[in-house]
């Protein structure tokens, strides 16, 4: 049986196991992105034929691009793409990010190390002083 | 030892399940809708208001009399219908030639004032690289902007920050403040506008 002790190991895992594309994720590039990304962001999203000017397939240029020149492209927005700062914080932007890395990675071969990819993230979404108990109020000795 | 092992082992399990369903598949949902942009012929006069433009500086609604103004109603992180109306737009101040680029201006209203000031107004203005001289682009608060939306018959919804539902209305103003035609929809068609326009300057 579990012993106190491997009990938060087992909640941080569970919470690492459920660290998957969130329904807050999904939806915010549904609302957000989907319209001229498309569901594969291939730039082939419903509005994108009428737009000025082309939607690039940002597959490659994801995957190029590290995770702070991603993070800046959707918080000050490029050409005629929204600057989302302004509105969204960090958590949101962050789930941006997040799922079109994940989206990125659909339907093409993907480097055995992408795989695990998932886990930096998860790793990095875990609130670790919380867990941990860095943040914890002192205890009052008694008198 | 045996602690530990079985420790590991919940470890090693629950953070490969995490890494292969975030690695696996995803179909986002509702791909959202392109919408027409019928056209109507109307007759209602806009009464004066007062907002901000992008710089700063206050600007009122009747300065526009004897020009024809093309008034739309967008917000700048609007991920769908906006970024239509506002191409379209700056497609038909493009088609202008001199003399009639001194008789039309250009007005985008924001339907987020929570989120549009003049600073992030200029922003997007720059993003599209839009020719500033005859187009402002408009904000305020909320109670100003509130019976502006009502004069032109422009319902906004708020949905989230910088998320709103909004009347997609590209108005045609004429030389004397009265609102001639409505465009409804998405991508306002330039070439109609235009034809709109010129009928205006010709026999206002």
């Amino acid at each position: 049986m579990f012993s106190a002790r491997l009990l938060p190991g087992f909640f941080v895992s569970l919470l690492l196991a459920a660290c998957g594309p969130s329904e807050r994720m999904e939806t915010i590039y549904a609302q957000r992105c989907l319209g001229c990304h498309g569901t594969s962001g291939r730039g082939d999203g419903p509005i994108a034929p009428s737009l000025p000017v082309g939607v690039p397939d940002f597959r490659e240029t994801v995957r190029a691009r590290n995770v702070f020149q991603i993070r800046k492209v959707i918080k000050e927005g490029k050409g005629i793409m929204p600057a989302f700062s302004p509105a969204l914080g960090n958590p949101e932007v962050q789930d941006m990010v997040r799922m079109v890395r994940v989206v990125s990675q659909q339907g093409r071969e993907i480097a055995w190390w992408e795989k695990f990819e998932p886990l930096v993230w998860a790793h990095c979404s875990v609130p670790w002083e919380f867990v941990l108990g860095y943040d914890q109020p002192p205890q009052e000795k008694g008198p | 030892m045996k602690k530990i092992f079985v420790s590991s082992v919940v470890w090693v399990v629950a953070l490969l399940v995490g890494a292969l369903t975030l690695a696996s598949s995803h179909e986002p949902k509702h791909p959202v809708a392109e919408k027409a942009a019928p056209r109507r012929q109307v007759q209602v006069p806009i009464k004066d208001f007062s907002l901000t433009d992008h710089t700063g500086t206050p600007f009122r609604f009747s300065s526009m009399r004897g020009k024809v103004v093309l008034v739309a109603f967008v917000y700048t992180t609007c991920p769908d219908v906006c970024p239509l109306i506002t191409a379209s737009m700056q497609s038909v101040q493009r088609s202008l030639n001199g003399r009639e680029r001194e008789s039309v201006r250009f007005l985008s209203i924001t339907t987020d004032p929570e989120i549009d000031s003049p600073e992030i107004l200029k922003s997007y203005a720059g993003r599209y690289e839009v020719d500033l001289s005859n187009w402002s682009f408009l904000t305020g608060d909320l109670k100003t902007l509130q019976p502006v939306w009502k004069a032109f018959g422009v319902k906004v919804e708020r949905k989230a920050r910088g998320l709103v539902n909004h009347t997609a209305l590209t108005a045609l103003i004429d030389g004397g403040g009265t609102m001639r035609f409505a465009y409804f929809g998405a991508s306002p068609d330039p070439q109609k506008v235009l034809q709109d326009i010129r009928a205006l300057l010709a026999r206002p």
